[in-house]
């Protein structure tokens, strides 16, 4: 339903109403709770909300049912009472400060959330949508949501189990949707925005924020993709399964749809299993999480850039041995390109990734440098010494999460999203003393 | 190379109007194209499919467009190239190259069917050209052996013309705002799209500004597609049957399939998938090229829609093209 000028007006009124009469007054701990409740209500087999979510994503989504199971028990596992409040502490440094003054220094101070903040999903991957209305809604601001039509299913249902557990909590929320070449409905959405939060591609960023208030916080997570590290010591027999298996799960959840799923992984040569070992490995692996999560619907172009890529490394393979694949029986279903060449190869996207090999780190940085403002994640195995060297020197290189491999899509609810907090820029203190 | 030659001219007759089983024709040209190219031998002993196992034209393996820009796909040693056309590279950093051995294939593949396309009514008219000449740029190539003039700029005739342009150029050339009423007969060939182009338009959109700003009506302008990878081109049947019309058909020497990108196979009616194109003309370097260009089926001929864009991701992840064209 696409919203009129009227009902975008009305929606931002009733969130700002909600805001003043509901939602000022409530403590930190029963708005915790009542979130907790309505995400933990998603978890069992049984929820109706996973049900409905099953029944309705796919169409919208495009993911396969195993793949929207899959994100409701990572979502919405990943909210409970102790991981918000553990969130609140380290974003606002204490959990009450939205309640009360606490000890500021010598001084005091409160925390508010800003009255109004306008959302601009992308509609990719369900997550990053989920967690910015619960961003919203722990700070008590009052949420106008453009959903994505790529996505209406998760946030609708998402604030309904809100709704479920805390009737008055929901009404600081107002869903809605409008073309995004709708600049006067957007321009309406945004004249009292005191932030606004927007996901997507550079050109519908560079126009929301020329839309924003100049007085507004802008918060915009713009185009990214990532790409993992495997040092020489995890090349072993005994990890080889379990790296593949985590290396599998990265690339294959949410299909490469999001920003930290990785299209490249770089490793490195001069252990005792070889980068090509690794990837026959990764192929296998693809195939066992292909079979568990089936990947989700292509669109006649995805499925043609797939078929492209595949044929042309396929007939390089033949007769250039610096190149070999590994591709699903069925077609499309997954692709893993060993190729020797450690310049950066993005993805086609929807299961395609490149495994290349590298005497090192070094190599690797080089490779990157030119596309590091655009990535997000490096995922790395093991965790070592060297590994947290060359995350200091991706950082240098503005790369913000370095992570374990099989933990790229699994960032904890208070990760620095693209290098930021996610809540203290949406407050707004008051200091006493 | 006696038999190499004696396939030439057979082709040749066949390009020429003799009768002649293009299947038979094709499979002889599979078997040399899988003798002399070691890289295309490599890629069908991979894909298990050898002459002595394939029987009819429709299973011979098709090569990527983009492996002309790995290597020469010859079936000659790439020194005694007469000729060399390159693809314009757009988003993709290197360019293909398509080298000839000889000419004498691609002289006769152009004449009759662009004669076929543009003059069914046996008009004669002057051609002339709005494509600046480039010695490795096939459709350059083209234009000059059809003998059209080239002109910087277009005037007042009192003639019918046929213009020859790429869409890309007639679009400049109307944003510009030339104003011409060119007289009745009047045709125009353009081709080419908008690859990596500022500017897109649809192609009813175009063909209404080539009534509008030149006075050809939409049932006189054909819209031309060629490859450098290929020896032949393909045209929309508009002049042929009378209206326009998106439909193109192949000549006898060639032949042309949809392929479902979802299921590999050849796509069922009305479904859209990749072209896969069959062209006796390309001896001497690969017959069967599978483009990166979606269209369908429609009844015997088919419908191009054009390159197929990279998987456009819905949100925040990145894709090749944007990536590299960041």
């Amino acid at each position: 339903m696409i919203a009129t000028l009227d009902q975008l007006r009305e929606a931002v009124r009733r969130v700002l109403d909600a805001r003043q009469f509901l939602l000022e007054a409530r403590r930190t701990d029963a708005i915790v709770k009542a979130l907790a409740a309505a995400a933990q209500h998603w978890l069992p087999p049984s929820s109706p909300w996973r049900a409905q979510a099953v029944e309705q994503a796919p169409a919208v989504t495009g993911f396969s049912t195993e793949m929207v199971n899959e994100a409701i028990d990572r979502i919405f596992g990943a909210i409970t009472a102790e991981s918000l409040g553990v969130f609140l502490d380290r974003e606002l440094g204490d959990r009450r400060a939205l309640d009360e003054f606490h000890p500021h220094g010598p001084a005091q101070a409160r925390a508010f959330g800003v009255p109004l903040i306008v959302h601009w999903l992308a509609g990719n991957v369900p997550a990053p949508g989920i967690h910015s209305i619960l961003n919203g809604l722990l700070l008590r601001s009052g949420n106008v949501v453009r959903m994505s039509q790529h996505d209406t299913v998760f946030p609708r249902l998402f604030v309904e189990s809100v709704r479920e557990a805390d009737p008055d909590l929901a009404m600081g929320v107002e869903l809605l949707e409008w073309p995004h070449t709708d600049a006067a409905l957007t321009q309406a959405a945004m004249a009292k925005a005191d932030a606004v939060i927007a996901h997507g591609d550079d050109s519908t960023m560079a126009a929301l924020r020329r839309a924003a208030p100049a007085g507004a916080t802008f918060i915009g997570y713009g185009q990214k993709v990532s790409f993992a590290y495997l040092c020489r010591e995890a090349m072993t027999v005994d990890q080889l399964p379990a790296l593949a298996a985590a290396a599998a799960e990265d690339v294959s959840v949410y299909d490469q749809q999001g920003c930290l799923s990785p299209h490249v992984i770089y490793v490195e040569e001069r252990g005792a299993l070889s980068p090509r070992k690794f990837a026959a490995a990764l192929a296998e692996a693809m195939g066992a999480f292909q079979a568990r999560i089936p990947r989700g619907a292509l669109t006649m172009e995805e499925a043609a850039a797939i078929s492209t890529t595949r044929n042309g490394y396929e007939f390089r393979s033949a007769s250039d041995r610096r190149i070999a694949l590994w591709a699903s029986d069925k077609p499309n279903e997954w692709l893993v390109v060993y190729e020797d060449d450690p310049s950066f190869a993005p993805s086609c996207l929807n299961r395609v990734v490149f495994v290349k090999p590298t005497d090192g780190g070094r190599r690797v940085l080089e490779a990157i440098q030119r596309h590091a403002a655009r990535i997000s994640t490096v995922g790395v195995a093991p965790i070592s010494e060297r590994t947290t060297e060359f995350a200091a020197q991706l950082a240098r290189l503005g790369i913000h999460r370095v992570c374990p491999l099989g933990q790229m899509q699994r960032p904890p609810l208070w990760w620095f999203h693209d290098g930021r907090a996610n809540l203290s820029p949406l407050v707004r203190w008051t200091e006493l003393g | 190379m006696k038999t190499a030659l004696q396939l030439q001219q057979r082709i040749v007759a066949f390009i020429g109007g003799a009768r002649d089983d293009f299947d038979a024709l094709a499979l002889e040209v599979f078997a040399f194209q899988f003798e002399r190219n070691a890289a295309y031998r490599a890629f069908c002993e991979r894909k298990d499919r050898t002459p002595d196992r394939v029987a009819h034209w429709t299973e011979i393996p098709a090569v990527p467009a983009s492996a002309f820009k790995q290597l020469p796909l010859t079936c000659f040693p790439p020194d005694d190239a007469v000729t060399e056309f390159r693809t314009s590279g757009t988003t993709q950093p290197c360019s293909g190259r398509h080298l000839f051995k000889t000419l004498d294939l691609y002289d006769a593949a152009i004449t009759p069917n662009f004669n076929a396309h543009l003059f069914p009514d046996g008009a004669k008219m002057p051609l002339l050209s709005l494509v600046p000449d480039d010695p490795h740029s096939s459709l350059a190539y083209m234009i000059r052996k059809l003998g059209a003039r080239c002109v910087e700029r277009l005037e007042t005739v009192e003639q019918p013309v046929c213009l020859l342009g790429t869409a890309f150029g007639f679009l400049k050339l109307f944003d510009d705002g030339i104003s011409l009423r060119l007289p009745p007969g009047s045709r125009a060939m353009e081709t080419g799209g908008f690859k990596g182009r500022t500017r897109e338009i649809a192609k009813t959109e175009l063909y209404e500004m080539f009534e509008k700003h030149l006075g050809i009506p939409p049932t006189h302008v054909v819209n031309e597609y060629g490859m450098t990878e290929l020896s032949t081109q393909f045209y929309d049947e508009t002049l042929y049957v009378g209206h326009q019309s998106d439909v193109k058909h192949s000549p006898a020497w060639a032949r042309v399939r949809v392929i479902d990108p979802q299921t590999d196979e050849e796509a069922a009616p009305g479904v859209h998938g990749l072209l896969r194109i069959y062209d006796l003309a390309n001896l001497w370097s690969v017959m069967c090229l599978q483009t990166e260009d979606l269209g369908v089926r429609e009844d015997d001929g088919f419908v191009l829609f054009g390159r197929a864009p990279g998987a456009m991701p819905r949100g925040c992840s990145l894709n090749a093209e944007a990536l590299l064209s960041a």
